[in-house]
């Protein structure tokens, strides 16, 4: 059938391809972007691996028809960093030890910043609530949640000291 | 990749209905699409062509005028959880709540959980409760009918080929009225519901003047549940009537699922999330489950 004519931005670029309507956003960021930092896990949106934000909203990027997309925002790993910096979560999963096999780090990264943008200062529940949707199989989530704890802490503290 | 026939974006709703009307059942309504892209996906409905309601501003927005309340059916479950204007029916922000996880809630739909008719759906028991109509739209016109008669089955709904679900319409509870929802998952986030009940409670001069009970995942299709009403209609909130409504809820249960194998658990499971729901509405107080 007809190819859909996709525009969307990614990443802060706008990108336009022709896809077919089939796709899922999930693989037209992986297979035709070459974006492969999305994951995909169980594709029932059960287990969070493909999360992105789309329009500021986290999303499973493996239930979205690549034609929903159109005419929207996507951020997916890969747009988090800023001119080869890593985002303050990026760092805080590194400090924390928060990552080990992987798989679950790009979606949980983006959960937790889909959170934060929302609820800078979230508690402990807030933490476990925004990341409900994004399993983990190794860390046993308790270093995933101190690494957005920390995140969290140095954001307050920049916006502090912005504000001074 | 799915294979489908046909993929439509109307931008209007007229535009939508016609297409739909002259397909047959050839074309379907796509809303949030987080129960039907994984169905289709996985080769569990048939590949046709998808109408993707998304861009159509008639089906978005929640408002209120006097005691009324619309919601636009393509408003997603986050939307509804977050809503101002929803925060005098708490029952339906809860139930909104307790819906999968952050990424299906900003996704999924209120319209889509009606159309899609699960047993387990979380705010179609909500809406039960509330005696919330719909209205559905079609080449042909329009007319109104009650959520839960929209519902006729697992997965069986009464809408007619061609036709769309518009907004769902209520009136906001009576003064003195307090609401909540109350799920059973086997774990927090992401599970189906085993069980919701959904209550509205009215007092009048410390009695019970007008009570709305809802129970889901307990036979075909969320329901007002009378009999549990009555238990406590004219009565004074107390630890006693938390007692009988419980056993009484536990019977309903009992009745409703026969000779089901989960009703020995169903029937014990019930008195819990009604003691905590009660708990709470009388009292301030109790453990939310979910």
């Amino acid at each position: 059938m007809e190819k859909f004519q996709l525009k969307m931005k990614v990443n802060g670029r706008t990108v336009t391809v022709a896809v077919e309507p089939g796709l899922r956003l999930l693989d037209v960021l992986r297979d035709v972007l070459h974006l492969t930092g999305t994951k995909e896990g169980c594709g029932e949106g059960e287990c969070g691996a493909c999360s992105v934000i789309l329009d500021g909203e986290l999303v499973d990027s493996c239930l979205v028809l690549a034609p929903q997309a159109h005419g929207k925002e996507v951020v997916t790993i890969e747009g988090i960093s800023r001119e080869g910096e890593l985002d303050a979560l990026q760092r805080a999963f590194l400090t924390a030890g928060a990552v080990q096999c992987g798989y679950c780090t790009p979606g949980m990264i983006l959960a937790a910043k889909a959170l934060l943008s929302r609820n800078p200062n979230p508690g402990r529940q807030e933490i476990a609530r925004g990341i409900s949707g994004n399993l983990c199989r190794c860390t046993g989530y308790a270093k995933i949640v101190k690494a957005v704890e920390l995140a969290a802490a140095e954001l307050q503290q920049k916006e502090g000291a912005a504000g001074v | 990749m799915l294979n489908l026939s046909a993929y439509h974006q109307p931008k209007s709703l007229p535009e939508a209905l016609a297409l739909l009307g002259s397909s047959g059942r050839a074309l379907r309504p796509l809303a949030g699409g987080t129960d039907l892209v994984p169905a289709l996906t996985k080769g569990e409905t048939e590949p046709l062509g998808l109408v993707d309601l998304s861009r159509i501003p008639e089906l978005r927005g929640i408002s209120r005028v006097d005691n009324q309340i619309r919601i636009g059916s393509l408003s997603t479950f986050g939307e509804i959880e977050n809503s101002p204007l929803l925060l005098a029916v708490p029952l339906l922000r809860e139930a909104a709540a307790a819906v999968g996880s952050p990424q299906i809630r900003s996704q999924g739909t209120i319209g889509g959980n009606i159309a899609n008719a699960s047993p387990a759906a979380d705010t179609v028991t909500a809406l039960a409760a509330l005696d919330a109509v719909a209205r559905l739209e079609s080449a042909a016109g329009s007319r109104s009918v009650q959520v839960s008669e929209l519902l006729c089955g697992v997965g069986q709904t009464k809408l007619l080929p061609g036709e769309v679900i518009k907004e769902i319409l209520f009136q906001v509870p009576p003064q003195g009225s307090r609401s909540g929802f109350v799920k059973l998952g086997r774990r927090k986030a992401l599970a189906i519901a085993r069980m919701n009940l959904a209550l509205v409670i009215t007092f009048e001069a410390g009695r019970i003047s007008r009570a709305r009970v809802a129970l889901g995942a307990v036979g075909p299709n969320p329901s007002r549940r009378p009999a549990l009403e009555l238990v406590l209609l004219g009565q004074e909130p107390s630890r006693t009537l938390i007692d009988e409504f419980a056993m009484a809820a536990s019977k309903e249960v009992g009745q409703m699922l026969g000779t089901r194998p989960s009703v020995s658990y169903k029937r014990e499971a019930v008195k819990g999330i009604a003691r905590d729901l009660l708990q709470r509405l009388f009292f301030g107080a109790g453990q939310v489950v979910g």
